[in-house]
């Protein structure tokens, strides 16, 4: 059922809800927003056309988290994995997707990350569709969309002076009890609205074969070509939504064991004791973070691991574009003969 | 603006003429904001080369990646040049090896600048004849002195002219002020300690450690960064204020005497964390105590670099 909501009944309603969450919104820090907790007084802001920078994954993997402490005399605990009631909003559809692809490797069913775990279950997602989606951002090309669902406890689509409602889930419907029901009007406006969104996405790659592609050209010096300047730095994945590597490392001085992001992109992260290095330069670094997006993640569940948000296009210091990569992907031959 | 048909047509006879295998250059981006570096092999594929304003990194970056015995041609804006220099003082690659085709330097655009006026949907950026720059972006056209869009670092660039090209293509630029690059390091010196610790702490802690600074510097080369050193653990690896601190200074101490304030280290980083500041404050040490700036020539010994046998400091030697 849709419901409407007021823009100017807005901070009531965040208030309510900071009676029984931690609420946190995108606001402005420096000159960029991040999901803060929300204090009273501060509102959240919603009128940048892209994304906040720091991918909302971090309030699920944090970018460094102690898991235990010890002492240098024997003995460990480990640190408690955050409980509280927490409620997002404002979070961007391809980042609500990216944490349900992210579900697929921290919820498994054998091996279940107990902090990534309590922080889903104790965060209800509220969703702010882009009825004016960002140039850099790809999501339909990808299968998700502006206004994909994916994910999210309820969604909103800004009309202008209210915000049209669309509860998802039980959790997102407890939270929004109180409005009224939207008229088939302001319906048949919200619909317009997303599809007028979707619609002004281009295609920007045709994703049709894009890992068979890859998988065939292994061995290809296109591979080198669309590395030649890569620096090499960690931005492409660290701002990544979907990117979820991480290293984890004894701080022995402070007695922490402490999981940090870490990415495909560094020398160090396929180094091995011996020395030697399966991913030795940036073209085998490179060909790592594509394919497993757009390879590697399908084999595994079915779902390209990519939500098209756009901040690797964006922020990449040298300017590389994925989407650019993956056109030209799709022009390398579809088998490739080797050598014996 | 150089002149991009006379750069065309250098890169093209050099690559022609076997002087060089490669020429290192930039190429339009795939969005407007971000021209990106190139590597040219063939005279037809310097079509493609580009030289505007937004073209941000510093292109020496790329050279110690390359075999020293490859002959390689690189446009060089002053810092660039300087970077080449000392990289060469370095037995990073021979001079012999390079041509470099030098382009006095009207400074760097901060893209950043430009979406703080325009908003983040930029459509095009335009050089005009007379040095405006006009934006076009969803919200509107914008005219901009380019002045007001340049990075800090161009902004109080001493020498913005090659210094040691093979060629230089434009017309000289007057050297910049040294009491202007000074004055970033002159007042933040003078506000109290604990503001600058603030501040220190402000833009270190926002690290994400990425290391987008380290790759997008030229004078960055080392096989393997101290952060990277497992035994011993020089610092720590995480996002922690002691680790976000930890690499902020010891990176920018590595740069005594090397760092030709191109201020690609800033540029490059996704969290606007300002860096040049302490690179500045160690430039002008070097340069108030020991009359050194680095990559003015590819000969003079940085200070720290050099042992003599009447150094004060005994300890050495």
């Amino acid at each position: 059922m849709n419901l409407i909501l007021k823009k100017d009944h807005l901070t009531d309603l965040l208030n309510t809800w900071r009676g029984n969450h931690e609420v946190y919104a995108p606001q402005s820090l420096q000159k960029f927003t991040h999901f803060l907790p929300l204090l009273e007084g501060s509102e959240p802001v919603f009128d940048q056309a892209h994304n906040t920078r720091i991918p909302p994954k971090a309030l699920f993997l944090p970018i460094s988290e102690a898991l235990l402490k010890f002492t240098r005399f024997g003995g460990y605990e480990q640190v408690p994995s955050q409980k509280a009631p927490r409620l997002i909003f404002g979070i961007r559809p391809c980042d609500a997707r990216a944490l349900t692809l992210l579900d697929t490797v921290f919820k498994q069913e054998r091996y279940t990350d107990p902090h990534w775990q309590t922080r889903r279950d104790a965060t209800v997602l509220v969703g702010l569709g882009c009825h004016e989606p960002c140039q850099t951002g790809f999501c339909t090309t990808v299968g998700s969309g502006p206004f994909d669902r994916a994910g999210l406890d309820a969604i909103l689509t800004d009309l202008g002076e209210e915000f049209l409602v669309e509860t998802l889930t039980e959790k997102g419907e407890c939270l929004f009890t109180q409005l009224k029901r939207a008229s088939d009007e302001q319906n048949a406006r919200a619909m317009d609205l997303q599809q007028a969104a979707r619609e002004s996405m281009p295609t920007a790659f045709e994703v049709e074969g894009i890992k068979q592609k890859l998988d065939a050209n292994f061995a290809s010096p296109y591979w080198e070509e669309i590395s030649r300047s890569c620096l090499g730095c960690g931005v492409c994945t660290f701002l990544c939504p979907t990117c979820f590597c991480f290293d984890i490392v004894d701080e022995a001085q402070r007695g922490e064991r402490v999981r940090n992001w870490d990415t495909c992109m560094f020398r160090t992260y396929s180094l091995e004791a011996s020395g030697h290095n399966p991913r030795p330069s940036r073209v085998e670094r490179t060909r790592q973070r594509l394919s497993h997006k757009y390879s590697y993640w399908v084999d595994q569940i079915s779902q390209i691991g990519c939500t098209g948000c756009g901040r690797c296009v964006r922020y990449c210091p040298v300017g590389l574009d994925i989407r650019a990569m993956l056109r030209k992907a799709q022009q390398l031959p579809s088998e490739v003969l080797h050598a014996k | 603006m150089p002149d991009i048909d006379a750069l065309k047509a250098e890169a093209k006879r050099i690559l022609d003429e076997g002087v060089v295998e490669m020429v290192i250059g930039f190429r339009a981006g795939d969005t407007p904001l971000h021209p990106q570096p190139a590597f040219f092999k063939t005279a037809e594929e310097v079509d493609a080369l580009v030289y505007d304003p937004l073209c941000q990194n510093n292109l020496a970056a790329y050279l110690t990646r390359f075999p020293k015995t490859q002959k390689i041609g690189m446009l060089v804006r002053g810092c660039e040049n300087r970077s080449v220099n000392a990289l060469v003082f370095e037995g990073r690659h021979p001079r012999e090896a390079l041509y470099l085709i030098g382009v006095p330097c009207e400074g760097i655009i901060d893209w950043r600048r430009i979406v703080e006026n325009t908003g983040e949907e930029v459509i095009s950026v335009v050089e005009q004849s007379g040095g405006a720059i006009l934006v076009e972006s969803k919200a509107g056209s914008f005219t901009f002195e380019k002045s007001a869009l340049l990075h800090e670092s161009c902004s109080r660039c001493i020498h913005p002219n090659p210094l040691s090209a093979d060629v230089v293509i434009g017309e000289a630029r007057p050297e910049g002020d040294p009491a202007l690059a000074r004055k970033e390091v002159v007042d933040f010196a003078a506000l109290p300690m604990e503001e600058r610790n603030a501040w220190f702490r402000q833009e270190a802690e926002r690290c994400i450690r990425c290391y987008a600074c380290r790759e997008a510097c030229p004078m960055c080369y080392c096989e393997e960064c101290f952060v990277d050193h497992i035994s011993p653990r020089w610092t720590e690896s995480g996002a922690t204020p002691a680790g976000m601190q930890g690499w902020h200074i010891v990176r920018a101490f590595h740069q005594t005497g090397r760092c030709t304030s191109c201020g690609a280290c800033e540029r490059a980083c996704p969290m606007d964390i300002k860096m040049t500041y302490l690179t500045e404050k160690l430039n002008e040490d070097m340069r108030q105590k020991y009359s050194f700036e680095a990559g003015m020539d590819a000969v003079t010994p940085p200070p720290f670099s050099t042992i003599t046998l009447d150094d004060k400091s005994r300890f050495v030697i």
